[in-house]
This record gives C-alpha cells, sequence and structure tokens, in this order.
C-alpha cells in the first residue's frame, strides 16, 4: 500500500501540474475567438446539465490548427526557431567542450571550484543577465567600443537586434546546461584508455576522435537536448536581443496573445509547440534508456 | 624453448644431493636459457642510468639494467617501490629525469609512447576501450598502423584464436568476466606483435585460482610468440613461477637481479630473503673463517653456527644468518648428524594439510620457524603445543648475509 503511495505522488503532481493545464489549454486551443471575459467560445453551461455539455463539445474544432498550417508566417516561425535553437545549440556545444575537457582533466581539487563558477550566472537574474548583453552589443555599446578603441573596426557592427545577437544570447545563457552533462561523461573516462590509445600508436588527436569524443556521446547528446528544447520557445532572447526580421515562435505567441489577444490560436500554437519538441525529448529519453542498460 | 623453467618448486626441498659439507656453493642452472651470463649478446632493452624525479620524491634512482631478447623478465617489489613508474618509462608515459632507455640499440628517451613500435603495454585495469567490441578492441592498434582490412582481420584472428576469444569477438568489455577482460587486454596487445610486452600488475584483480592459470597461459603465449616480456608484480609467487630473471626493487633501486633460484637461495640482503618466502634470521659476529666455511656467534641465543662462507666476511664483522623454514628439521631428540642445532619450545602448530608450520621459541626468545611435509597419512601430529624440541639444518642450509 505504501509503495503506491510512493509512485502515485509524482504521477499526482503531473496529473495536477501538467496534464490538466494541458488539457485546459488543448481545449481553448479548438475554441474560438470571442469578445468576452474569457475572450473564448464555447464555454460550458453546467446549468444546463448534459445538453450543456453535448453544445459544448459540438462548437469544438481543429479550425485553428488549419489556420496555424495554412498560414506561411507560423510554419516559418516554427521552421526558423528549430533552425536557430539547432544552430546556436551546435555553437554552444562548441564553446562549451573545450571548458567541460579543461574541468574534467583539471587537478581533482580546482574541479568543485570550476564547477561553482559555470553555476554562478545563475545568481543573477536571466532577465537582467540578457540585458547586460544589450548594453553590451548595442552600436555605442562596451563590444564596439573596445573593437573600435584596439583599432580592429572603423565603423561600429551592428549585432544588436539581429539573429547573430540571438545566438550570442542563447550560446550565453545555455552553456551551463551544455557544460555540466558534458563535464560528467568526460570525467568518468579513464586516463588509461588515452594511455592505452597511445601505446597502440595513435597520436593524441587521433585518440581523441577515437576514444574520448565517442566515450562523451550521452554528454553531447544531453546537453543538446538540454539546450535545444528550451531555446526553441525561447521568447526573452529573441525579443530582448532579435530584430523585427527574427521570427520565433516564442515572439508569436506572445503577440498573439497579448498583443492580438486571440487565446484559441495561441493555445493552437503551444500545443504545436509542444508536439514538435516531444519527438527530441523521447529520443533523449531512448538515448538515456540504452545508456542505463549499457551500464548495468 | 624452455626460457621458464618451473622454477616454482624451487623453494621446496632441497635436493639431496645437496652435499653436508659447506664448501664450493654455486647456483645449479635453472635452465639452458641465460643471455645475461653471455657478454657477446646485446640486450633488448637497457636502461642507463635512469633516474625519475616527481618534484622532491625520487621515484627511481640512478636505474641501470639490461633485459635480453626472449626474457621474461620480472620487476618486483612493494607498492611504491618504482616497478611501475620504470615500466611507464619504458612505454613512454614518464620521461626520465635523468639517463636514457635503449631498445634494440636505438635511443627512444625522448619518443612519445605512439612513436613506440617496439613495445606495447598491457594496463593493470586492462583499459579496453568500453565503445567498442572485443574484436574492435584488439584491432585497434592495426587500425593505427593503416594496415589493409583484410590483414587486421587476419592479425585479429590469429591473436583471438590464441587466447580463445573467438566466442567473445562481437561482445562489448562490459559483458565479459574478469579473467576474459584480462584475455582481451593481452590479445590487444600482442595483435601488434611487439618485441617487448610490458604487463603492469597483469593479474592482479584476478582470484586466486585464476590467477594461477593466467600465469601459466602468460608463459605459454611468451614461449609461442617469442616476445621479451616484461612484468611488474608485488606477488612474489607470481614473479618466481613466470619470470626467467627477477629485479627486486625497494624505494627507486634495485636491489637485486638473478633467476628466482638464485635469489631465493642465494639472496644478497636480508631485504630480499624476507622479502621473496619466509625466513628464520639469526644475528651474528663471525669468529672464523676456514676451508669455505665460516663460524657465527650467535650472542643472543648463546651458541654458535656452521656456515658457508660468502666472499668479502672478515673476522668480527656483524652478519645476519638466514635460514629458510623448509630447510630447518625439528625433531624431539637432540639429532646426531654434524649440523647445526638449537633446542626450542613449540608455541605454534598450523597444520595446512600438505605441509605443518611449526613456530619454536628459542633461547634468544625469538621464534623460529619450521616447515614439515606431512608425508605419512596421518591426522596424528607427534610434535605438540608445548614440546621441547631441537632444530637442525645442514652446515650449507644457511645464507650468510652481511647486509
Amino acid at each position: 500500500m505504501r509503495r503506491w503511495y510512493v509512485i502515485g505522488a509524482p504521477y499526482l503532481w503531473l496529473l495536477l501540474f501538467f496534464l490538466v493545464p494541458f488539457f485546459i489549454v488543448f481545449k481553448i486551443s479548438l475554441s474560438e475567438i470571442a469578445t468576452a471575459i474569457p475572450p473564448y467560445t464555447p464555454t460550458v453551461d453546467l446549468a444546463e446539465g448534459w445538453a450543456g455539455f453535448k453544445s459544448f463539445f459540438s462548437q469544438l474544432d481543429f479550425e485553428n490548427y488549419a489556420f496555424i498550417f495554412s498560414d506561411p508566417l507560423y510554419v516559418g516561425a516554427y521552421w526558423s526557431s528549430v533552425k536557430i535553437a539547432a544552430v546556436a545549440t551546435f555553437f554552444t556545444l562548441l564553446v562549451a567542450y573545450p571548458v567541460a575537457y579543461g574541468m574534467a582533466r583539471a587537478p581533482k581539487d580546482w574541479q568543485a571550484t570550476l564547477m561553482m563558477l559555470v553555476i554562478l550566472p545563475f545568481w543573477t537574474s536571466f532577465l537582467i543577465r540578457v540585458y547586460a548583453w544589450m548594453g553590451i552589443l548595442k552600436k555605442e555599446g562596451l563590444l564596439n567600443m573596445f573593437l573600435m578603441n584596439m583599432g580592429v573596426i572603423s565603423e561600429p557592427l551592428t549585432i544588436l537586434n539581429t539573429t547573430t545577437a540571438v545566438y550570442i544570447g542563447i550560446v550565453y545563457s545555455y552553456l551551463p546546461f551544455m557544460i555540466l552533462p558534458l563535464y560528467s561523461s568526460l570525467e568518468k573516462i579513464k586516463p588509461s584508455l588515452l594511455e592505452a590509445a597511445e601505446d597502440l600508436g595513435s597520436p593524441p588527436w587521433k585518440a581523441f576522435w577515437q576514444v574520448t569524443f565517442p566515450l562523451s556521446l550521452p554528454g553531447v547528446f544531453a546537453g543538446c537536448l538540454l539546450v535545444f528544447i528550451p531555446a526553441v520557445g525561447e521568447f526573452v532572447i529573441p525579443d530582448l536581443l532579435g530584430g523585427s526580421d527574427t521570427l520565433m515562435i516564442g515572439k508569436t505567441l506572445w503577440s498573439e496573445f497579448f498583443n492580438n489577444r486571440d487565446w484559441p490560436v495561441s493555445s493552437a500554437v503551444a500545443v504545436v509547440l509542444l508536439l514538435v519538441l516531444v519527438i527530441p525529448i523521447v529520443l533523449f529519453q531512448r538515448m538515456q534508456q540504452r545508456q542505463q542498460e549499457a551500464a548495468s | 624453448m624452455a626460457a621458464n623453467a618451473p622454477v616454482a618448486e624451487a623453494g621446496a626441498a632441497k635436493p639431496a644431493s645437496a652435499a653436508h659439507k659447506p664448501a664450493g656453493r654455486t647456483p645449479a642452472p635453472q635452465s639452458n636459457f641465460a643471455p645475461w651470463k653471455d657478454p657477446a649478446k646485446q640486450p633488448i632493452v637497457r636502461f642507463e642510468n635512469v633516474t625519475k624525479r616527481f618534484g622532491d620524491f625520487i621515484a627511481i634512482k640512478n636505474c641501470s639494467l639490461d633485459i635480453y631478447e626472449r626474457e621474461f623478465f620480472a620487476l618486483l617489489g612493494p607498492s611504491g617501490c618504482g616497478k611501475s613508474t620504470l615500466l611507464r618509462m619504458l612505454a613512454g608515459f614518464e620521461k626520465p629525469t635523468e639517463g636514457r632507455i635503449i631498445v634494440g640499440g636505438k635511443d627512444i628517451t625522448d619518443l612519445a609512447p605512439y612513436e613506440r613500435t617496439d613495445v606495447n603495454m598491457m594496463f593493470q585495469s586492462y583499459a579496453l576501450f568500453p565503445h567498442m567490441s572485443v574484436e574492435k578492441n584488439i584491432g585497434f592498434g592495426l587500425r593505427q598502423d593503416g594496415m589493409a582490412k583484410a590483414d587486421i582481420d587476419v592479425r585479429v584472428a590469429e591473436a583471438m584464436a590464441l587466447l580463445e576469444l573467438e566466442k567473445f569477438a562481437a561482445r562489448k568489455p562490459h559483458q565479459l568476466s574478469g579473467g576474459q577482460q584480462q584475455r582481451v587486454a593481452l590479445a590487444r596487445a600482442i595483435a601488434k606483435k611487439p618485441r617487448i610486452m610490458l604487463l603492469d600488475e597483469p593479474l592482479g584483480a584476478l582470484d586466486k585460482r585464476l590467477r594461477q592459470q593466467a600465469q601459466f597461459e602468460l608463459m605459454r603465449i611468451q614461449e609461442t610468440t617469442g616476445t621479451t616480456f616484461i612484468i611488474v608484480t608485488h606477488d612474489q609467487e607470481e614473479a618466481m613461477t613466470v619470470a626467467s630473471r627477477i629485479a627486486v626493487m625497494n624505494h627507486g633501486e634495485l636491489v637485486h637481479i638473478a633467476t628466482p633460484g638464485d635469489i631465493y637461495e642465494f639472496p644478497q640482503s636480508r631485504y630480499v630473503a624476507q622479502f621473496i618466502g619466509d625466513v628464520n634470521v639469526f644475528e651474528g659476529k663471525v669468529t672464523s673463517i676456514a676451508d669455505g666455511s665460516v663460524e657465527i656467534d650467535w650472542p643472543a641465543g648463546g651458541s654458535s653456527f656452521t656456515a658457508a662462507a660468502v666472499g668479502g666476511l672478515s673476522t668480527g664483522q656483524q652478519v645476519w644468518l638466514a635460514m629458510r623454514p623448509e630447510k630447518v628439521r625439528i625433531s624431539l631428540s637432540k639429532p646426531t648428524a654434524p649440523c647445526n642445532t638449537i633446542p626450542g619450545k613449540v608455541i605454534d602448530v598450523g597444520y595446512l594439510g600438505s605441509i605443518s608450520h611449526y613456530h619454536v621459541r628459542v633461547a634468544s626468545g625469538q621464534t623460529v620457524t619450521a616447515l614439515r611435509a606431512n608425508s605419512a597419512q596421518t591426522v596424528e601430529q607427534n610434535i605438540k603445543w608445548d614440546d621441547d624440541v631441537w632444530l637442525e639444518w645442514p652446515y650449507d642450509a644457511g645464507m650468510v648475509l652481511d647486509k
């Protein structure tokens, strides 16, 4: 009996805080926009009993989904979000890998401190850190001033309000989520494996690609998903750092909800986004399962 | 060829032909294989005045060592004595602070590990690549050399056949038992056909039974491939079993290099005598030297011993007489034959089935161990606790040590 409480608790949590809200959003996505409070129709009239339910369900349809897929704006926003998130994830991996590698190879008594330094930015609000990047990247910002004073450039670069700024913002913000899983998989690789590779005739750079990298793949996958999934739906970074030409689904959702007050369409956008993200999450879980099987 | 005569029995009873007169002691040859005695032979491995420091710590102190082709050479010592460092310097993972390492007449001191094609190592923890199958692990070294795929397949199949691994070709290391992993590690290094195989505590992770099997397996492979093997071990029985020569190390120094038989029967110091097997040691002074025999006064026990003389002794010098327990006879009555005798009292009897240990307290207060083979089938022990007994050993059975 007690076992059921233990297993039941997380399921109850999921039910209350994920499935119930999801079904509310899903229901709204099947509704129609209306000038009312709440701003959609139909709503269930409990006073009418069973007939009320019947008329409620008969008014629900998938029109909003048809609309989303027929309008190139939404499809384009999904596609460009996935693209931006994928490119940003790749750059995050490029930056994070050497950092994680250095941490894993550092003397044991430094590693806790280095880990602390990686997590340290979380002590400051995410929003404030993204605002700080506006100060760095703008025309008369720190970066341009520095480069001009150094004589590298004569005209200030336009970085803020471009997709480049969004990449910089995502790479910076999500770096720890990439470093930590990479570090944990790199740290597990025994130095004797690299010695064995070298002993068998593999120069160090070759040994890296033959031994270190393949063994760090679980960390690479975990890190990429931890960055890619939230980056696809990212709103704050493209809103603050990106320009009007940076199309991301998070921004579309926001303007649909707050500017157009079209709850049904924005709900449909959210549900489709969830489905787009479920694919990598399932992949991730499969990957983890395989890893656990290999470890046991 | 019998590079490794089964010298494990060297510690057993002295052959009956060993005469009682303490003269003309020369080590009996264990086998015909002894390239170290041939001055014309060039060593395959030469350490020349090699010193290795880690900061202030001296891991290897001015070490010179020659190892010959087809030898099974054991580096033996307690943990931290520097034996692994010596091996790792040969593999290239550590650079000597001073001195040179020469392999096959070529100075390889400054070569990186992957450039040392004559040398391959089997690692203590096996260091198998967990993401590769047994087959891929064994072929790894060959792929680095850019060998053709068909040739690689042949060599891998050869190595797998040599170590009876064919059944496991497709398995990953984590699907293998410890003994199988050990064989894959050996096959992986052997597949490269190195001139010199380095083995760093290769059997340390195996249980005792498996270890004994694996020792004979190693000897078989060393003989069939004709490779020079250098093994690092802290297990003296293992070194005695497999090696053609043993180098005993202590605190970064080579204290004695000899065949297992010579090391056991003629150690050069108390350290070596005590490290290899059990030994009883009596401290005394030389009172006279004559006719190849030496008289030693044993003040602590109020008696004196006769032993075979060794070079470099002088009257009045402090020496230690070391006695292997199996050479000490124990009896209830005073022996009449001319030999060293001391009386004592049995304080402990250890019955091990094949043999019995007797711990005997003698006049000096020290405990002397005597071994006796239980050759008669009886559970009755005629010598029991608290019995007054006599210990005796032939004049030439003791080893006179001056350090």
